[in-house]
């Protein structure tokens, strides 16, 4: 198999805030919904962040970012401080994966995280009775005392790396893979594709001088990119000097 | 060799060291705390295959087609159903979590007689007995489905009467029932040919109709183009979802719809700028700016901005008659891209607002929970879920979420006239029946709703009207029988009729109507059956501030 780069390209003009996507990310990983846990410190892989562009009256606008895992390519900040190895760059795919089996949970890489979309598992999993027959078999609950995050769904390019596998084909068929975010967006926002295949329709989107990426100035090359047409949008991937305030604090 | 005293010291000082730097303690910890992250009774999901089944969503009347991942008779997943006709792949936010609605902890498992447990032969025996005292009264909250027909024929076998609990889209098109004689349950909106929407606070993006169907045509023909094929226009008094990526948002006062719509419509005809459709509204332009905070200019130039771009629509999101004249002003009603009339005929139902004297009364499941009847009559309730406090009789627990076999008749809000069948895939939790089975067990004489929807298809087939619509479109004339028709629709395709645009629609409007009280805001899941949300809606409700409520404070 020829090394991928997965990636998506977000396009906010699209994005209505509606939440499926944060919905279907915690069913796709056996996320439990658990009564105690608080918007600091509930395990969301990811967030969607409301954020406007401050002004008042008929031109107060406002936008919905959907946060993840960036899956930074460059010096990988979360890589660079993990005392356990429990994180690497998948040379493969392109995904910074995470491994709960070696975290030992000192949350060095949320710190490190310039996009705050890791986040703290604090409590054992648990559902009302009966509901764990509704889990997904395809991944493993989510462990207590470990770091999550996005990991753009790898059990789905497991089962797309399987069902290759079985037709004795190398390489998977792009349809197979999909992460859950992105079949659940019921606007078509999100796009997901191999950032490294030039042909391939997110490549060419994410050089549009629509496209962006959060605090690319840090050189952590996000594989993850925003897109709009509005100036005011754009702007808010350097905080410090858009002209904006954000609504929203996970 | 001796161990001498020294050599003890030696060893014990070199122990010490050893200990400090050796990894085996941290090893110990970190194994321990491994092992106690996975103790036995922390739930493991099945390892079992996995295999994916089509259905549809039933916790709404629209009716979207869902992608069942099912693992050992459950289901563990749902998408939505990309081939799907009528929603386009798409669901709401609560729809992807449906899956584990059925083990919500408020899950009616038993039943109830006034708060103590008690047993379908219990309950089945008091409802015998009523019906043999008086008449009944059936409250159907989901009308058009075999269920329903099971559950009116039985009304109207025992003398008693059939009623309805219409949701808030179906009661905006309440005034085009009144005006034109044809049931709203046979209108709809042709959103697909229209170019200019004018939405007098409806959350078209937010929970409106099927989700798929407008979120997609705006996303297609509308999101972030300054000049968008599709101008959606919100009028709304505080900066709603739907505001923040409308083409414009114009902020008028709360409560102030109807004065807008009518001051719109005295532009409109003063200035000449449509063919005179009907009366005026006696409100002045200047008492209409009065009442929006807009000035007369504001409102003059949104006149002609409407007949901007042609056709034009009006939406509101529940019964509002001015809103409904402004459509008629415009030409919106009976015309492409406007109200139309769908093809088949649909049956007006009488409101549950007002319910006749009964001995008893029988609420389906797909009833809101809220809804409480006016009247001393004795209530046997459906529900699947226990949304709280309520002063009924008897709780009677129904199926949950894919735990029935049901028909899925057209959405309210549809232009074209579907039909599509939501298989039962998962086995009760516990013991149900739905209220058709319930008074089938009483009176032997009634159908059952799988009967029906066998004749359904049966009708579909011989009219040969139409197509099946998956991944394909098959018209009807081209299928070899009744039951192919039947196991497709099984099998999540949608059986779609013609286009609506060619049936004619006469819409007389006599004088400017008067608004009566208007409805307070919905929330936006206002059209969800369930009394309850999926846990996983905690994501947007509380591990999130995404959702506080739909109407925010205004920026």
């Amino acid at each position: 198999m020829s090394a991928a780069r997965y990636g998506m390209v977000i396009d906010l003009d699209r994005c209505t805030g509606c939440g499926s996507c944060m919905v279907a990310c915690a069913s796709e990983n056996n996320v439990p919904a658990l009564p105690q846990a608080t918007a600091r410190t509930g395990l969301t892989p990811i967030l969607v962040r409301e954020v406007s562009n401050g002004k008042q009256g008929a031109d107060h606008r406002e936008a919905f970012f959907p946060i993840m895992c960036m899956h930074c390519e460059h010096d990988t900040p979360c890589v660079k401080v993990c005392p356990q190895q429990a994180v690497e760059v998948d040379k493969a795919t392109g995904i910074v994966m995470q491994m709960p089996q070696r975290c030992l949970g000192c949350r060095y890489c949320m710190t490190a995280c310039p996009y705050h979309a890791r986040y703290y598992n604090w409590w054992d999993p648990s559902w009302p009775k009966g509901m764990e027959k509704s889990l997904n078999p395809g991944v493993a609950v989510r462990m207590r005392g470990v770091v999550e995050k996005c990991n753009l769904c790898h059990a789905r390019l497991h089962s797309a790396m399987e069902k290759a596998a079985a037709a004795g084909k190398r390489e998977i068929d792009q349809a197979d893979y999909v992460p859950a975010c992105v079949e659940a967006c019921p606007t078509g926002a999100i796009h997901f594709g191999n950032l490294a295949d030039a042909n391939d329709p997110v490549t060419k989107e994410s050089r549009s001088p629509e496209s962006f990426r959060l605090l690319a100035k840090l050189g952590t090359e996000p594989k993850l990119y925003y897109k709009s047409k509005e100036a005011w949008v754009r702007a808010m991937a350097e905080p410090n000097t858009a002209p904006t305030s954000e609504a929203q604090h996970g | 060799m001796r161990f001498s005293r020294r050599d003890l010291l030696v060893w014990g000082a070199g122990a010490a060291a050893g200990l400090v730097v050796t990894p085996v303690p941290w090893k110990i910890l970190d194994d321990t705390s491994k092992w106690s992250q996975n103790w036995p009774w922390i739930p493991q999901p099945a390892r079992v295959p996995v295999e994916f089944k089509q259905s549809a969503c039933t916790l709404c009347p629209n009716g979207c087609g869902l992608r069942v991942r099912m693992a050992a008779g459950w289901a563990v997943g749902v998408a939505g159903l990309s081939t799907h006709s009528v929603s386009r792949g798409a669901l709401c936010p609560l729809g992807f979590g449906a899956h584990q609605l059925n083990w919500q902890p408020q899950r009616l498992r038993a039943v109830r007689h006034r708060g103590s447990a008690s047993s379908w032969s219990e309950a089945q025996a008091a409802f015998a007995k009523a019906r043999s005292e008086g008449p009944i009264v059936v409250i159907d909250g989901y009308p058009g489905r075999a269920a329903s027909f099971v559950l009116q024929s039985f009304a109207e076998k025992q003398s008693g009467n059939y009623r309805v609990v219409q949701g808030a889209e179906t009661r905006a098109l309440k005034p085009y029932e009144e005006w034109t004689g044809i049931p709203a349950a046979s209108l709809g909106y042709d959103l697909e040919n229209t170019t200019t929407i004018l939405s007098f606070g409806t959350p078209l993006l937010d929970g409106w109709g099927v989700p798929g169907r407008f979120t997609r045509l705006w996303s297609e023909r509308a999101a972030g183009t300054s000049d968008p094929q599709l101008r959606l226009i919100q009028v709304e008094s505080s900066f709603s979802r739907t505001a923040s990526k409308a083409w414009q948002w114009i902020h008028i006062r709360e409560g102030s719809d109807s004065a807008l719509a009518s001051g719109l419509a005295r532009v409109l005809v003063e200035q000449n700028l449509v063919p005179a459709h009907g009366p005026i509204p006696a409100m002045s332009l200047a008492e209409a700016a009065s009442q929006t905070g807009l000035t007369v200019q504001a409102i003059a130039d949104m006149a002609r901005m409407l007949i901007a771009k042609t056709p034009t629509l009006a939406i509101a999101p529940d019964n509002n008659p001015s809103i409904a004249a402004l459509n008629v002003l415009l030409g919106s009603v009976g015309t492409r891209g406007g109200i139309v009339r769908r093809t088949q005929s649909q049956q007006a139902y009488a409101s549950a607002d007002e319910i006749p004297n009964a001995r008893a009364i029988l609420i389906d499941s797909s009833v809101p929970w809220d809804f409480a009847p006016q009247s001393d009559a004795e209530v046997f309730r459906f529900a699947a879920w226990d949304g709280g406090p309520t002063k009924v009789d008897w709780l009677l627990p129904a199926p949950g979420f894919l735990e029935e076999l049901t028909d899925v008749p057209t959405a309210p809000t549809a232009s074209v006239e579907t039909y599509g069948i939501a298989p039962s895939l998962v086995k009760p939790v516990s013991e149900v029946q739905s209220a058709a089975q319930f008074v089938a067990g009483v009176d032997s004489s009634s159908s059952s709703p799988e009967k029906v929807i066998h004749t359904r298809c049966e009708e579909l087939y011989r009219k040969r009207s139409g197509a099946i619509v998956s991944k394909d479109r098959t018209p009807v004339s081209q299928l070899a029988s009744a039951q192919k028709l039947e196991e497709a629709l099984q099998n999540g395709a949608v059986w779609m009729d013609e286009p609506a645009s060619s049936v004619k629609l006469r819409c007389e409007l006599k004088e400017w109507p008067t608004n009566g009280p208007q409805p307070g805001p919905g929330n936006w899941t206002s059209e969800w059956a369930a009394p309850v949300l999926p846990p996983l809606a905690s994501k947007l409700y509380i591990e999130s501030d995404l959702r506080e409520s739909l109407h925010r404070g205004n920026a």
